[in-house]
């Protein structure tokens, strides 16, 4: 049994450039962790599940940036940590769903440590940023011992805990679209400062009152946050009616496949995704 | 004369060291030579036999002094807690009191349990052997149910957690003391309630569950014990119960209580976690294996969660039957509770929930019988209220629906029926010497607009529904004359006119210190500021009972007062006979003692108090100068009463009805304290306490996977609610029933915060859905499952 209050042994590794991370991760592969605010890698280390060897980017300079431009979109670093894109006024501006994920995200102070590229990275099917992000859309940069790659959000989670960066990448990047989509993100807890039982996002492109392209992603209710493709396509090309919402409520659960765990149960989670999504779909286009 | 104190909000006596960081915890203390022990707890199973432990690549580890196991430490078995001393032996056995606690283990009776202990150079050193002992388990099966626990107590050769206890029934109420092992009592005729409700014209029966809820207390249990050079057993700890720990320490080791000083630290948190002994057992065990180097040992926050004891969960059954008028007639009852791994509190919360059912209305008829089975789980023990928490989740929600159903005033039928002055209270035979319990539900009625928002509230429709709820409790102040409620103080005058209050009071944040304080200033007629409270230390402290049963102020304040008017009538004595005058003719007034009427002739306080300490010889007349000998009073005082207080609460919730999420956004809860020595701790009180009653009502339970581990050993997954999940609270300190023997008119408040929040919030879902949810936590999942289920029903 490990101690919540002293750290087991571990090599801690501070690379000052991202070559020197890339490299270090390269050769340590699965046997190192790579720790950027580190709120969930010191915690998994006071719980046993921690790795031999801890990269650190805290030494890296230059990778909290957050910054928008109008036509390539949002690009945030792997350092910029949850408070600081909660802040920013075009993340409030452009993108709202991210900007709730972030600023209701754990305690004042791990939004203060942790960063948004660390939430995705985790790959917790619980994680709100990813689920804020699946709904935009977007890309992560990996840097690999070849070079760099972008990863599309929608291919990035393979399964539980597992996505598409290999071991020997670096997730330095992620970006946003610059898109004029209407987007919300909620999501459902015991307390106040917890976890997500549920969580949800969409981001709706409009034409007058029918929606043109839709975007609809859930967590907490499968192994990965997962988009919620039939829901998508009932909205695509509809008004936002009582009707549509009424078979939104009733197709949600029909895409997920949600588990009993200490959080919540399944038959609950299955009970409330529905109206869940359809409250944020109401909450996005500001109704 | 000194302003009077009493009833002022003046900062607590101890406010600024806690604010500032000075106050000293266990976990703080560093001394010379110090090492630090490290409790080797079984975590992969709930129940198994030890086969084999293996010290010895543990051993090898840098740092590491000395391992020691169940062959190292006393055989004997021990209770955690101090009822042996609180009730004559046989009163013990026939309660079934039995110690069935090792220090460490060779079976394993709940995840958690104790098997060895590590003795290091530093903490890091600690865990890093801690984690190379090798323990071979032979898993057994667990029990996590009543009904388990009974099925295999009632096998022939099933398996018994202690032999003590056949049928693994930890606890039952015993037949000869209560027939029919119910508590309660027969109607006028001798009939049972069980008889009496054939003549009932309405009669409700229901089942509740109420959940395992653990005290959180912000100090995890950390300890410093130290066998010294004059052989003598040191122990640094923030048990609440001081000198009960100290001499269960002393049996445990066989010392005398001159070889064992229990030093109190200050209390980050008690609540019942600390009522007896936690790790103290496993701390001097440790010190005893290296004399000389004392040892700190603390536990860690998930080592909190699994070995020290929660509240004692179960299911409620009851039973009620009244006439259509509302006229209460009989209450049948049960229940039947998960006791732990251990027997520890094995009588109390049980019997105690029926005891507070049994102090609150006025049946004709009442029994209620309550049981307790051994389960693989962390042992149950004190958690603040002690069962009445419990049965007030049940009972109250059961008087509300009769209400609704026979279309009563919810408010004034608890006006009518509850007990009052001279009915019997939760103890047989003690009777209530003051109500007021119909001030507090006026009040709080007020205050909360409960009539304009019952009618605004009667017809709603949409997706969040308003409820409110109302509960009333009584409870107790100290637990004399079931349990030894004995205070001692010695109040010192120093020769400045300064007084040293020499008395044990736990003060766990309740504000004790600065009451006693307030007491004694008030009592000599001194400034708050010439007292000073010398308390926690055992060499010194005379003996106290500790703090349970919310019996502070009410059982240890008047040994405050009898010590200080001890030291008060002395002082007039002797200026009686310096001035020539008779006492009672004598007053006190900022330490002038003059006779009454003649202000000229007087005799300062302090001059008597110097010359009493520095009597010197008169050269020129060989005589003392003024009256020798230092002044002391002391009271060794025993409680006369439980002045029971009462209490009304009001709360309002908003019900998501697509969602089942309760959220509380309103409560009211006024308080029968009869006096408030220091409001701003009564109100603080009753806030903290409200936040521990909406997490039992909300959100808080253990819960346990498939083999009885802990799913939730922490904060991350354990759920209480945070400041901002917090309703807007108000507080009303009601003081129009001061207790005519409460000192200075005071009832308890400790434990008084939590029943009123649980049973008003169930109400309140209640009335905002129409149906009641009897299981608690009332979590989102079971509101919806019930809506989906029954369908709204308003």
């Amino acid at each position: 049994m490990a101690s919540s209050r002293i750290l087991p042994e571990f090599e801690l590794l501070l690379p000052q450039n991202i070559k020197e991370a890339v490299s270090a991760l390269g050769k340590l592969k699965s046997k190192a962790s790579v720790m950027a605010g580190g709120t969930d890698v010191v915690i998994s280390c006071t719980k046993g599940f921690g790795s031999p060897n801890v990269i650190s980017l805290a030494e890296i300079p230059g990778l909290d940036y957050v910054v928008y431009d109008s036509k390539k979109g949002l690009r945030i670093g792997a350092m910029a940590t949850l408070q600081q894109v909660a802040d920013n006024a075009d993340v409030k501006k452009r993108y709202p769903a991210l900007q709730r994920a972030c600023a209701i995200n754990g305690t004042p102070q791990t939004r203060n440590m942790g960063t948004v590229v660390g939430n995705i990275m985790r790959a917790s099917p619980s994680g709100d940023c990813i689920c804020a992000v699946l709904a935009i859309g977007g890309k992560i940069v990996l840097q690999g011992p070849k070079g760099k790659r972008e990863v599309n959000i929608d291919d990035f989670y393979l399964k539980y805990r597992e996505t598409a960066c290999k071991a020997d990448e670096l997730a330095i990047e992620i970006k946003l679209p610059a898109i004029s989509a209407k987007n919300a993100f909620a999501r459902m807890t015991r307390t106040t400062l917890d976890l997500s039982k549920v969580n949800v996002a969409c981001s709706l492109v409009m034409s007058g009152k029918t929606v043109k392209e839709a975007r609809v992603a859930v967590g907490a209710v499968a192994p990965t946050t997962i988009r919620l493709k039939k829901v998508e396509a009932i909205l695509k090309g509809s008004q936002i009616t009582d009707e549509v919402l009424q078979k939104v409520v009733a197709t949600v659960p029909t895409e997920i496949k949600p588990i009993d765990d200490v959080r919540s149960t399944a038959e609950y989670r299955r009970d409330v995704a529905g109206v869940m999504v359809k409250r944020i779909i109401l909450e996005a286009l500001g109704k | 004369m000194a302003e009077s104190v009493i009833g002022k909000r003046i900062p607590k006596v101890d406010s600024r060291e806690k604010v500032t960081g000075q106050a000293v915890y266990a976990g703080d203390m560093r001394m010379p030579g110090m090492y630090y022990g490290k409790v080797v707890r079984c975590w992969e199973h709930a129940h198994a036999k030890v086969k084999k432990l293996d010290f010895s690549a543990a051993l090898k580890v840098p740092g590491v002094v000395k391992i020691i196991g169940p062959d190292d430490v006393t055989k004997k078995p021990y209770n955690t807690t101090v009822m042996k001393l609180l009730v004559p032996e046989i009163f013990g056995e026939v309660f079934g009191e039995i110690a069935d606690l090792n220090i460490f283990n060779r079976v394993v009776k709940h995840q958690g349990d104790a098997i060895c202990g590590v003795i290091a150079r530093t903490e890091e050193a600690a865990e890093r052997a801690a984690a190379k002992i090798k323990v071979t388990y032979e898993p057994l099966p667990v029990y996590m149910t009543v009904e388990a626990s009974k099925a295999e107590g009632k096998k022939k050769n099933g398996y018994l957690f202690t032999p003590l206890k056949p049928g693994n029934l930890a606890f039952d109420l015993p037949e000869s003391f209560f027939p029919g092992k119910r508590y309660g009592w027969n109607d006028k005729d001798g009939k049972t309630a069980e008889q009496l409700f054939s003549k009932c014209d309405y009669i409700i029966e229901d089942t509740f569950y109420v959940p395992k809820q653990k005290q959180c207390q912000m100090e995890n249990h950390s300890y410093v014990a130290h066998y010294d050079e004059r052989n003598r057993l040191n122990i640094w700890t923030s048990t609440q119960m001081p000198k009960p720990v100290q001499v269960l320490i002393a049996e445990l080791f066989e010392l005398p209580l001159t070889r064992v000083r229990l030093t109190q630290t200050t209390v980050g948190g008690g609540f019942g976690v600390r009522l007896g002994m936690i790790g103290e057992p496993h701390a001097c065990a440790m010190a005893m294996a290296v004399p000389g180097h004392p040892v700190r040992m603390e536990f860690l926050r998930e080592e909190d969660w699994v070995a020290s004891e929660t509240r004692y969960p179960g299911h409620i059954w009851l039973k009620m039957g009244f006439k259509k008028d509302g006229t209460p007639v009989a209450v049948d009852a049960m229940y039947s509770a998960r006791k732990g791994g251990y027997y520890t509190h094995g009588s109390g919360p049980p019997f105690c929930a029926a005891a507070f059912l049994h102090g609150m209305y006025k049946w004709q008829a009442l029994g209620m019988q309550t049981e307790g089975y051994f389960t693989n789980e962390v042992p149950t023990g004190a958690y603040r209220g002690y069962g009445n928490p419990q049965i007030t989740f049940a009972a109250e929600q059961m008087i509300t629906k009769m209400c609704n159903e026979l279309g009563l005033d919810e408010i004034e039928w608890r006006k009518k029926w509850h007990k009052s002055i001279g009915d019997e209270t939760w103890l047989k035979g003690v009777t209530f010497a003051s109500d007021g319990l119909n001030d507090c539900l006026d009040v709080a009625a007020k205050e909360f607009g409960w009539y304009e928002k019952k009618k605004k509230y009667a017809k709603q429709t949409g997706v969040k529904r308003r409820g409110i709820g109302l509960a009333v409790m009584q409870h107790t102040s100290g637990a004399f004359p079931m349990l030894l409620e004995h205070s001692v103080c010695t109040a010192k005058l120093n020769e400045d006119c300064t007084v040293e209050l020499i008395q044990q009071i736990s003060d766990l944040g309740t504000g004790g210190h600065t009451v006693i304080t307030q007491m004694a200033a008030e009592t000599l007629g001194f400034p708050m500021e010439d007292i000073h409270l010398k308390s926690g230390d055992s060499d010194m402290c005379g003996f106290d009972i500790g703090a349970h049963a919310s019996r502070t102020i009410y059982c240890a304040g008047p040994a405050t007062i009898e010590a200080c008017e001890s030291v008060k009538k002395q002082l007039l004595e002797r200026a009686a006979q310096l001035l020539e005058a008779n006492v009672a003719d004598l007053e006190m007034k900022d330490k002038i003692i003059s006779v009454k009427g003649n202000p000229q002739k007087s005799i300062s306080a302090v001059k008597i108090a110097k010359e009493g300490v520095y009597n010197y010889i008169d050269a020129a007349t060989g005589k003392t100068i003024g009256i020798p000998g230092q002044i002391q009073g002391y009271s060794s005082f025993f409680a006369k009463h439980c002045s029971p207080p009462y209490g009304a609460c009001m709360s309002e919730v908003e019900v998501d009805i697509e969602t089942g999420e309760v959220k509380v956004l309103n409560l009211v809860n006024g308080h029968d304290i009869g006096k408030a020595i220091h409001p701003p701790s009564v109100e603080g009180q009753l806030e903290g306490g409200a936040q521990q009653g909406l997490g039992f009502v909300l959100t808080e339970e253990y819960a346990y996977d498939s083999k009885g581990r802990v799913l939730n050993n922490d904060f991350t997954d354990y759920k209480m609610l945070g400041p901002s999940d917090m309703p807007k609270a108000k507080i009303i300190l009601v003081e129009t029933a001061p207790d005519p023997i409460g000192p200075m008119g005071v009832k308890s408040c400790g434990e008084s915060a939590l029943m009123g929040p649980i049973g008003s919030v169930a109400n309140a879902v209640y009335d905002a859905i129409g149906i009641q949810i009897k299981e608690a936590p009332i979590t989102p999942e079971k509101v919806l499952k019930a809506i989906k289920e029954q369908g709204l029903r308003k």
